[in-house]
């Protein structure tokens, strides 16, 4: 049996799911001062019925980095950084012990300038006399050449508690977003791990021995004790949740679009062969761009308790939220009102709905029913423009090469899957608006929890190989070797694979081997003057986001 | 975080794919370490920057500017089309206001390929940035154009294509022909009958450096296109001035770079050469992205700058002083002058022979213009190449006079029927027909 634990806004959410499908779920209100005791009530009420030993894994989406990110309920982060030439580093300062030092590598990962280690040794004493414990090493074009971040480290020694370097936590090339990640990391580090330990203790105290791990904003998980040392991969892993719960619940083939209308907003997600998008870059927190992975969502302001507004005597809906529906007690009529109105639901007090849109009709020229019917039309009509918005940024997406630019694949979602609180009584609406086939799924209310339950273990890794320099490095996951200078592209891709399949043996996962697929891979021709030196080699692979195919194919047939 | 202070579009566009072989300097390598070094600084993340995908230029966007012979398709390959089609997005996002500057980062390049086409010279087969000027010309209001040609190279084919266009400002700045490929771009160069002083050529010395780039920047570019008054300014951004480049003589610097785009401040930019790609390009293309964006770009340089090596000699600086003040004076003696033409009804030949290096392609050509008081004046081009007979090109201007329009169908009726050419290609901006018989 499984256990899925989603830690949201306003409820946390829990299931189990067994051989027979979803055996139990809980709701309990979200304590935000006290996470832990949440997640403990929400088991607790869960495995009520259940024998505890049965449960496998725990999966876990949690808000807690999140949270202390966003409120900066942080600690304080040494980060040291060496840049060589480029976008001077200081703009891209975090926290009030930033250091630049001398060092150089180029993009190649050659050393250009030795890096000052005297100088870091000096920063990082200044540092330690200010109070500070954690650290952040990070230096351009580390993921090319770790050997700056590794000397920092080393430096650092035991004057701190832990240190991130910044080519563990991702292949990709962007320093400003390594520099926000690595010093996001390291400011929640300790936080997260007081935390598990709780959660964990927490966990055993129900009676459960099963392996828990965390979900991530990219729909995997991590084993939560490999998360200990990555606790950033853990933020914003809520809309990812739901997003995975729907994989599990539908059978999702083709191009698709994914609707969660909400209370105060709609999360849109798109699915390309049946596979859930992931951003190119990673996600941004508190208007820092980092290189966490996540799915492509976005978010627009219309929900089930978005406020209907007159304005010269035209309708629109949200992006403001002033209580909830006048049908839930609330005070100003939102789009369900409107819904109710139309009888498209029947949802709490009607007779309070219809108060509402009717005293809108009487500060206006319209009837009650266009004022219904324009607000729900207006909120369509939105959804469906920020879904074509979407779709289109998809397939503006730059390419590379002349292949993919004219004959590369364009996503044309055919199905639209609708979950959250309005998703009935706005389904034929949608239905006819996008012209294509709708399904909201059973057990939409616990989409979330479902996702955390199934989801699976995703990591994605970027090789680098360079044979005139008979380097080979995968920096997220630590390895770096010599190569002949005959070393190919196709023993590139079989070594990033065998290398990615032993990091998930090395992490103890086994039972998602056969899903690691290659994403792209490259090799360059390196030429000095006239003659080859050598090539240029580049693979990027992973373990793509999933749910575990036994569950899925069971709460199908529920 | 950091943000543009103008908003800056970027079609980068590598051509991962393409090469006119293994290990010439144009190949898949070119851009990766540019690619790297921008995705390292996170170009991208900049409030402003925006990455864009290349539109692909049609037939109809290379026959309104060239004749190609026999026809486009033998002449180009998909890759040129691109980087066309990259120049042209990039010219659309600025005239349709969705961003105040842009930067074609595409390859293969194009300021070699001139007014025909047979083939490849100088690594170029269509001219993009007259492919793309041209389409903006078809779809915007815009009359007067510069072209500020950084490149170390002549723009040889630019000038060509330009040559007779007095709404076309072409300055080139560039390695003085006596000691570089093509062995054009000498301060007499400086336009057809219709469109004298609308050429500018400055040939510098070998081994000019930031210092004396600058100083022709300010010196003589801006003054002139200051003059002109252009609705837009490009800047044909080769970037083989570098001091480390394997095939030119200059030491220019990647500083240097950012600070002529700083100072220049064109609305468009188009990559044009520029081949030495580890070392150079990564901090050249970066420098003048950070420039045309308004963003603080004092610590881009590259990795083994030495200001000490490169310091410009004493004596350049004397000679591009007083050169400069010898081009200014052609420009303002030149674009002013109305004396000296032929008078308006007649033709002006010109007798070309011209090698397409990358080829090996010889042509030869007679080229006549009609001197024309009333507009650009109708073209004629007779020419014949090592892979092609004898073909005619006729091109009627944009706003060309009645006579000149008459006169260009005359003389392609007379074309068609004596059956002297295999092949005969029309351009008439003014219907908008492009054809070929």
């Amino acid at each position: 049996m499984l256990l899925g634990v989603d830690v949201g806004g306003t409820h946390t959410d829990a299931v189990v799911i067994g051989d027979g499908g979803v055996l139990a779920f809980a709701k309990v209100v979200t304590r935000h001062d006290h996470l832990l005791s949440s997640v403990h009530e929400a088991i607790e009420k869960v495995i009520e019925n259940i024998s505890p030993e049965k449960i496998r894994r725990v999966n876990l989406s949690t808000t807690l980095t999140t949270n202390a990110i966003i409120e900066n309920k942080i600690e304080e982060v040494g980060v040291i950084v060496s840049a060589g030439p480029g976008i001077d580093p200081g703009y891209y300062t975090m926290g009030k012990h930033f250091y630049n030092v001398e060092g150089e590598i180029d993009h190649r990962g050659s050393e250009i300038v030795l890096i000052d280690v005297k100088e870091v040794e000096r920063v990082v004493r200044k540092s330690h006399k200010d109070g500070v414990r954690v650290f952040s090493a990070v230096t351009k074009f580390c993921t090319r050449n770790p050997l700056h971040e590794n000397i920092i480290k080393d430096r650092i020694g035991d004057q701190a508690n832990f240190v991130t370097m910044g080519h563990l936590l991702s292949g990709q090339l962007n320093f400003p977003r390594r520099i926000a990640t690595a010093y996001f990391n390291s400011a929640v580090w300790r936080l997260y791990n007081d935390f598990a330990d709780a959660i964990q203790s927490s966990i055993e105290s129900h009676g459960i021995t099963g392996d828990i791990h965390v979900l991530k904003a990219d729909g995997g998980t991590i084993p939560m004790d490999y998360s200990r040392k990555t606790p950033v991969e853990s933020i914003l892993s809520g809309p990812a949740a739901s997003v995975m719960g729907i994989v599990g619940l539908c059978n999702i083939s083709g191009d698709s679009i994914i609707l969660d209308i909400g209370g105060t907003s709609t999360d849109i997600a798109i699915f390309a062969d049946g596979a859930p998008l992931v951003e190119r870059e990673g996600i941004e927190l508190s208007a820092n761009p980092t290189l966490v992975r996540a799915l492509k969502t976005s978010s627009i302001g219309i929900g089930g308790d978005s406020a209907i507004h007159l304005q010269d005597n035209r309708i629109s809906v949200g992006p403001s939220r002033l209580g909830p529906a006048m049908a839930d007690g609330g005070s100003v009529p939102t789009l369900i009102d409107a819904l109710n109105y139309t009888g498209h639901s029947s949802y709490g007090h009607l007779e309070k709905s219809r108060a509402g849109i009717e005293s809108i009709q009487a500060k206006s020229s319209m009837d009650a029913k266009s004022i219904a019917q324009s607000a729900i039309d207006y909120s369509v009509t939105m959804i469906y423009n920020e879904v074509q918005r979407i779709v289109e940024s998809i397939n503006q997406r730059p390419v590379y090469t002349i292949h993919e630019l004219l004959s590369g694949k364009k996503v044309e979602p055919r199905h639209l899957y609708i979950m959250g609180g309005p998703a009935n009584a706005m389904e034929s609406l949608l239905s006819e608006k996008f012209n294509m086939k709708t399904e909201v799924p059973e057990h939409f209310r616990v989409a979330n929890a479902i996702g955390a339950a199934l989801a699976r273990t995703t990591v994605e890794i970027e090789l680098f190989a360079d044979t005139e320099h008979c380097k080979l490095v995968i920096p997220n996951i630590n390895v770096m070797k010599k190569i002949s200078i005959d070393y190919t592209l196709d023993r590139a891709k079989e070594d990033a694979i065998e290398m990615l399949r032993d990091h998930l043996h090395a992490i103890g996962i086994t039972d998602n081997e056969d899903d690691i697929e290659i994403l792209d891979s490259s090799s360059f021709n390196m030429v000095r003057g006239f003659e080859t030196t050598g090539q240029n080699i580049r693979v990027r692979c992973q373990v793509k986001p999933g749910v575990m195919h036994k569950y899925r194919d069971i709460l199908k047939q529920c | 975080m950091l943000k543009a202070k103008k908003k800056l579009g970027i079609v980068f566009f590598p051509a991962f794919d393409w090469a006119i072989s293994p290990t010439h300097p144009e190949r898949e390598e070119r851009l990766l370490y540019t690619q790297d070094q921008l995705n390292e600084e996170g170009i991208f993340d900049i409030e402003g920057i925006v990455e864009y995908k290349p539109d692909v230029a049609t037939v109809e966007d290379i026959d309104r500017t060239h004749f190609c012979f026999p026809d486009v398709d033998h002449v180009t390959t998909e890759s040129h089309l691109i980087s066309a089609g990259g120049a042209i997005k990039s010219a659309k996002l600025v005239l349709e206001g969705e961003m105040d500057r842009s930067f074609a980062l595409v390859r293969p390049p194009g300021h070699h390929a001139m007014k025909v086409v047979h083939g490849a010279r100088g690594f170029c087969n269509i001219n993009i940035e007259a492919v793309m000027i041209e389409y903006i010309r078809e779809h915007y209001n815009v009359k007067r154009i510069a072209v500020v040609d950084t490149d170390c190279h002549h723009g040889d084919g630019t000038q060509d294509v330009y040559w007779h266009d007095p709404d076309v400002l072409y300055i080139s700045m560039h390695q003085d022909g006596r000691t570089l490929y093509p062995g054009s771009g000498f301060m007499q160069e400086t336009g057809g009958p219709n469109a004298l002083g609308k050429t500018i050529n400055i040939p510098l010395p070998p081994t000019t450096g930031d210092e004396g780039f600058n100083y022709v920047i300010d010196n003589v570019v801006m003054p002139i296109l200051e003059d002109f008054n252009a609705d837009i300014v490009i800047n044909s951004a080769g970037q083989d001035n570098h001091y480390s480049d394997p095939i030119t003589n200059m030491n220019f610097s990647a500083q240097g770079y950012a600070r002529l785009n700083d100072h220049l401040n064109p609305d468009i930019a188009v990559l044009e050469g520029g081949y030495s790609i580890k070392g150079a390009l990564p901090y050249i293309n970066l420098g003048i992205v950070l420039a045309m964006a308004g963003v603080d770009y004092s610590y881009v340089r590259e990795p083994d700058y030495k200001y000490k090596d490169l310091k410009q000699d004493p004596r350049i600086t004397k000679y591009l002083k007083k050169m400069s003040e010898q081009v200014l004076r052609i420009y303002f003696r030149d674009s002013k002058d109305d004396t000296g033409k032929l008078m308006p009804g007649n033709y002006d030949v010109r007798k070309k022979d011209i090698f397409y290096d990358t080829d090996g392609i010889r042509e030869s050509q007679i080229e006549s213009i009609m001197v024309c008081e009333d507009c650009r004046g109708v073209l004629k081009i007779e020419t014949m190449s090592s892979v092609n007979p004898l073909c005619l090109g006729v091109e009627i201007p944009i706003n060309a006079c009645e006579r000149c329009i008459s006169e260009g169908y005359r003389i392609l009726n007379d074309g068609i029927e004596k059956e002297r050419f295999t092949h005969v290609q029309l351009i008439d901006r003014v219907k908008k027909k492009y054809q070929r018989y």
